[in-house]
């Protein structure tokens, strides 16, 4: 059985300033080689640091372990010539063309000349850079420059693949295709992928496993229905109407129903009991003297978990 | 690890370098139009100055010494620079390249940029202003030019430490140093003419000795008996405390996250 691709414990990292900022608090992480890992959190949750620090660009503070079966403190010159990392938003050398970086990635992680001619042509065609092969970095559009990063990123073949929100800031069409080409390759070269976004339906196209980020620790991590059943409620419930204002407080005192959301003209909830609450609540609605224009049942989302979790006061 | 593998990754950043020069106007102009007007500019001075031949030569190896240490560093500093002002530091660093790689690459570059302009300036001046490399010993000129290097490549790790501290502001390091070294050095007058502490100072620069060594050639007394290998053991000694100065910054850029930063 091979090593997991990531088993670090009790890991902390600490930005010295003033204040000093706690941004991993104990982390312990356990991926299994040739899985898709996903981690979610709000901004400043501690997720780029948790990649930063796995792929050797920081040093932890406290704690250690492997990645790729190789130790975390000791041997990173070894562990960056086993992975990569694509980051949203990456910058490269402004002036160099498509293909004169990707040459440049290759000869850094030490790629002998014809295996890199040979690399850098399959990753333009896999990424369909062709047109823009010799566009300087700085006249590409924010999508290709993504598709760039992600293709540099595979340049080293790597057994690990960090990607840190690979598709931030990308129109839906350019996602589809990142997303696909992240697939594609995953598949078919088996390599393990840890991926940070905030996008809820990529975290559940890609990944088996995902984990929740909050304050520098995991709050939450399985399998995405299992987390969704993990919030504690069935069902979400959407009513559309007027004078629904007046309807909120005795809604919410109805056993069963949690996280109500009220805006002008909305009103949001979960349900652990669809039979027995929607009567119910429409009955509230109502004699509170509100009208229902339309009802919506929905499953609860990973964005509902996001939100669950992002608002939780306690992070554990 | 194999040795072509390291060989691969120093030449990324040779190929780095030339990209850089090939591509940004610039830098072509820092290494060819600086010192060639620079040159011009103080023959000129030593024509309208009405100077003997030897005062001639004097300011001139001054001239031509602070060209080539200034285009060495400048392309080992660029190796960091670069990066940080294009904010692509993260994206490199995350590969598996030391410091070893990245200094060697860039000063091999450096080397042959400066070696082009000890050349171009030598033989110009030879036209333009009648000085003449010293003739019959071959060694002399190689050794002046492999102290100069050696100087310009303590400098370029320098600004290349500077930077992971101060990011791209640290390129003022680079004029700075270079502007102590006119002052201090005796690029255009002997180290004797400045006030006393000044003197103790610029004995502690080898570009010091090794233009003296050079202008001993020319008929000029040298303030030692072995400049050449004052100069070498003190260049020998910069490049060690600045390789040092340069590991230490980036150990400390990983452990603050600064290096993320830089990248933002």
């Amino acid at each position: 059985m091979p090593p997991p691709a990531v088993d670090i414990r009790d890991i902390e990292k600490i930005y010295p300033g003033n204040p000093a900022v706690r941004a991993l608090k104990g982390i312990n992480l356990t991926v299994p080689a040739g899985s898709t890992f996903c981690i979610l959190g709000p901004n400043g949750a501690g997720k780029t640091t948790l990649i930063s620090l796995l792929c050797g660009l920081l040093i932890p503070d406290a704690g250690g372990g492997s990645v790729c079966g190789l130790d975390l403190l000791t041997q990173t010159g070894k562990i960056r010539s086993r992975v990569n990392l694509a980051s949203g938003h990456a910058n490269f050398p402004d002036n160099f063309t498509v293909e004169e970086n990707l040459t440049y990635f290759g000869m850094l992680y030490g790629i002998p000349r014809a295996r890199r001619q040979e690399r850098t042509r399959e990753l333009i065609a896999f990424f369909e850079l062709e047109p823009y092969a010799r566009t300087p970095f700085n006249k590409l559009s924010t999508g290709i420059k993504q598709r760039l990063a992600l293709a540099k990123s595979l340049i080293n073949d790597p057994e690990l693949l960090f990607l840190d929100e690979p598709t931030v800031g990308l129109d839906p069409k350019a996602c589809l295709l990142i997303r696909s080409r992240i697939r594609d390759w995953s598949r078919a070269r088996g390599v393990t992928i840890i991926l940070t976004t905030h996008q809820m339906d990529e975290a559940e196209q890609l990944s088996e496993q995902i984990a929740f980020m909050k304050e520098g620790r995991f709050v939450r991590r399985g399998k995405a229905e299992d987390l969704k059943k993990s919030i504690g409620f069935q069902e979400r419930l959407t009513i559309r109407g007027r004078g629904l204002v007046a309807a909120s407080g005795p809604v919410e005192a109805l056993p069963g129903v949690s996280r109500i959301r009220m805006e002008e003209g909305l009103l949001e909830c979960g349900l652990s009991d669809r039979q027995g609450l929607l009567g119910a609540i429409l009955d509230a609605v109502l004699k509170s003297g509100g009208s229902v224009d339309h009802v919506e049942i929905t499953q609860p989302t990973l964005g509902d978990v996001f939100l669950a979790l992002a608002n939780s006061s306690d992070p554990d | 690890m194999r040795l072509q593998t390291h060989l691969i990754r120093i030449n990324a950043f040779f190929f780095k370098i030339r990209l850089i020069t090939k591509k940004r106007l610039f830098h072509i102009f820092e290494i060819l139009f600086w010192p060639a007007t620079a040159l011009l500019s103080v023959g000129l001075l030593t024509r309208f100055l009405s100077l003997s031949e030897d005062m001639i030569a004097f300011v001139l190896i001054g001239v031509i010494a602070l060209s080539v240490v200034q285009v060495a560093q400048l392309d080992i500093s660029y190796v960091i620079l670069y990066s940080v002002w294009n904010k692509s530091l993260k994206q490199e660093m995350a590969a598996p390249v030391g410091i070893p790689h990245l200094i060697t690459g860039s000063s091999l570059m450096g080397i042959i940029h400066s070696a082009l302009i000890f050349a171009a300036l030598s033989i110009f001046s030879r036209y333009a202003f009648g000085f003449r490399l010293p003739r019959g010993d071959f060694l002399c000129p190689v050794l002046f030019y492999g102290g100069l290097v050696l100087t310009a490549v303590s400098v370029g790790v320098t600004v290349c430490a500077l930077s992971f501290r101060f990011g791209g502001r640290s390129h003022v390091g680079a004029t700075s140093i270079v502007s102590l070294l006119i002052l201090l050095s005796g690029i255009y007058y002997p180290v004797d003419v400045l006030p006393r502490p000044l003197q103790v100072l610029s004995a502690w620069i080898p570009l010091t000795h090794f233009l003296e060594y050079f202008r001993s050639f020319y008929g000029f007394e040298a303030g030692s008996r072995s400049p050449l290998l004052y100069g070498y053991l003190l260049a020998l000694l910069y490049l060690g405390l600045s390789l040092a100065a340069l590991f230490r910054a980036l150990n400390r850029a990983k452990q603050t996250g600064v290096l993320l930063k830089m990248s933002e």
